[in-house]
């Protein structure tokens, strides 16, 4: 589903990803961590179409099309999702109107027709009683004033209605108590399917205690330097992240 | 210096239809503005001086579509020529001012000691010259239209540079309300034309006027529009103004709050594109005491656009407990675009309340990525946030058909702006 190649990318003149190498598949969920500094945020937001980041080498195929000739909103209309660590405040609309606008142009680059508000609505309902959102939060402006908790659930949310096929969580755990983990973690879950994927962008491992990956990934200065199952995580919980780094230099 | 034609056609001019000499010597003194004068520095008139006018148009050549805003009557002015399509409601009467002011002494007495501030005010004189004897529209005293009233203001150049001037008086009796909406529109040209309106009201005592401007106006157009407002004690005015198309546009608002208990709310949006100038001016005076003023302005400017607001706020030694705000937000939706802001305050009272606050600034990188990560295209999603921005103006429009004509208008303005 996404292969991505020896991917080099900058911002301004320092170079941040030095050679990213990672195969995910359908069904998979992938978690990614490191130290700070490592560059796990950016290579979310280079898969995600961020701008101010500059590929200079390497490759990315989603789906078997070249994603970094794609627009961040082709990606979307693709099926990737990029979920937000800090969800951008949207003054004056509401997450409603926002929703509609997403998927209508999603459906007009797929070529479908545009979803009439009466399906629109039964839709949306389905969805926010799958993932357990409150319609007051719904209508009100997308994130502006809403908690720490309440903006990933709407993270969620989202996810839930525009069905990706392969959801990045960038950091989705920072800042959030460990209810609301347990609900974001719980919304994930449930969207999981053999025909899906998900890569989880972490720098705690208790994420991965509500999130269980397949694979395990340690990013560490631009480069994936070990790869394991779920028992890596558990292991750096334990020892920390030195060990590696030591091993390396 | 005034283009001797100019100056020539409108000496003869005025001796045909008794303009008032002093007036028009007031304007030729001057000419039109340039920006050497302070309140025109961003929107100067300079090069009107080199053209030379016909101050003579010919009528209106095609019929006007009449919009639907459920209206009792609609009033035309189409080059300056006035009448009403259709009967006059009850409680509304239409006579030339002259003849209104040897009927109404009520009246008369307001009008004589009518006193507004017209330093800088050139084209204000120039109007005043040609426009000695306006029609007036009465709201009877303790009237209610129920409905509302249209006015379109019309214009088409036939050949050549164009001016064209008209007035209208409202008055609105104590106890009496009103819906006014205000439609200035031109016929497609090519040629340039030069428009000068004024709109002088008095409202009285307890009167209720609302007041909606849909400027609309072609390539080619400047328009000028002199709004001057008196408000008799405990009167109320809700005024909007939307500038959505127009070469040059300059609106001189004028509220002048006579009496205390007074609220006056002034709201303002305007869009202008590419190659437009639209420059909001204003002016809330507070001659009285316990009154209230609300000011809000919002801009989105696309394309190589030029904005500009001037608020000026004055609160008189006499006028205390005052409450004045005034909030001028601007989002440029381009790189080319500009935007010149300048409140200014200046109050004598000491016991009031007065804020200003202007912004001017352009959409976040960081919402935009957000909102295309979703789907939503870049063009779309621009659209999206300058709607929400203006959507606080057009919310307060309180007559459905008249706001959804707007917004139509101003999402289509919006939209073209990215394809250009």
């Amino acid at each position: 589903m996404l292969s991505v190649k020896d991917l080099h990318a900058r911002i301004g003149e320092k170079e941040i990803l030095k050679g990213i190498n990672l195969e995910v598949k359908a069904g998979e969920v992938h978690a990614i961590m490191g130290p700070n500094g490592s560059g796990k945020s950016t290579l979310a937001s280079v898969l995600g179409g961020r701008e101010d980041y500059e590929v200079t080498s390497g490759s990315a195929h989603f789906l078997g099309k070249d994603l970094l000739d794609l627009a961040p909103e082709e990606r979307a209309a693709e099926g990737l999702f990029l979920a937000f660590q800090y969800p951008v405040e949207i003054p004056g609309v509401s997450t409603t109107n926002f929703m509609k606008s997403a998927i209508n142009e999603i459906r007009k680059y797929r070529g479908q027709e545009a979803m009439d508000a009466v399906q629109f609505l039964k839709m949306f309902k389905e969805k926010m009683a799958y993932v357990n959102i409150d319609q007051s939060l719904l209508s009100r402006a997308l994130n502006e004033g809403f908690s720490g908790g309440e903006k990933k659930r709407n993270e969620i949310f989202q996810m839930a209605v525009l069905e990706p096929k392969l959801a990045i969580l960038d950091e989705t755990d920072s800042g959030l108590d460990i209810d609301a983990l347990r609900i974001v973690a719980e919304g994930v879950n449930k969207l999981k399917s053999p025909d899906n994927a998900t890569i989880v962008v972490t720098h705690y491992q208790r994420l991965l205690d509500y999130i269980i990956p397949d694979f395990v990934h340690v990013l560490y200065n631009g480069k994936i330097v070990k790869s394991g199952t779920k028992d890596l995580a558990l292991e750096l919980e334990e020892r920390g992240y030195d060990w590696i780094i030591s091993a390396l230099d | 210096m005034l283009h001797n034609d100019t100056k020539n056609t409108l000496i003869n001019l005025s001796e045909l239809s008794g303009a008032s000499s002093e007036s028009l010597a007031n304007f030729m003194d001057k000419g039109f503005p340039t920006n050497k004068w302070e309140e025109w520095k961003y929107a100067s008139l300079k090069s009107l001086n080199e053209v030379s006018l016909s101050w003579t148009p010919e009528p209106v050549s095609r019929e006007v579509e009449l919009p639907l805003f459920q209206q009792t009557l609609t009033i035309q002015t189409l080059n300056g020529q006035t009448s009403c399509l259709g009967d006059l409601p009850k409680g509304l009467s239409s006579m030339p001012l002259n003849q209104f002011l040897d009927q109404n002494a009520g009246f008369k007495a307001l009008y004589d000691k009518r006193n507004p501030l017209l330093e800088q005010n050139s084209l204000y004189h120039l109007n005043d010259a040609f426009n000695q004897n306006p029609l007036v529209f009465c709201v009877e005293k303790d009237g209610a239209l129920a409905a509302s009233l249209v006015h379109q203001w019309v214009l088409e150049a036939h050949s050549g540079p164009t001016a064209i001037q008209g007035k209208i008086i409202l008055y609105l009796e104590d106890g009496s309300s009103l819906t006014w909406i205000e439609q200035q529109s031109s016929l497609a040209s090519e040629a340039l034309l030069f428009s000068n309106y004024a709109l002088e009201i008095w409202v009285g005592e307890q009167a209720h006027l609302t007041l909606y401007k849909d400027q609309d106006l072609g390539n080619g157009v400047t328009h000028i529009d002199h709004t001057f407002i008196y408000q008799a004690a405990n009167s109320q005015v809700d005024l909007f103004t939307f500038s959505i198309n127009g070469t040059f546009v300059r609106n001189n608002l004028h509220f002048y709050i006579e009496g205390p208990q007074v609220v006056s709310n002034l709201n303002g949006l305007y869009v202008p594109g590419e190659g437009q100038l639209i420059d909001n001016h204003s002016v809330v005076d507070h001659r009285m005491p316990h009154s209230e003023s609300n000011e809000l302005y919002k801009g989105v400017l696309l394309g190589n656009a030029t904005g500009v607001f001037n608020g000026k706020i004055f609160v008189r030694k006499d006028a205390q407990k005052t409450n004045a705000f005034q909030s001028c937000k601007n989002v440029l939706a381009s790189d080319r675009a500009t935007m010149n802001t300048k409140p200014q305050l200046e109050i004598w009272a000491d016991d009031v309340k007065c804020s200003h606050g202007t912004t001017t600034g352009q959409l976040s990188e960081e919402a935009l990525f957000y909102m295309r990560s979703r789907g939503i295209s870049a063009d779309a999603a621009r659209t999206l946030l300058l709607l929400a921005f203006v959507q606080q103006v057009i919310d307060k429009v309180q007559i459905t058909s008249l706001r959804d004509h707007l917004s139509a208008k101003i999402i289509s303005k919006i939209e073209q702006s990215w394809i250009a």
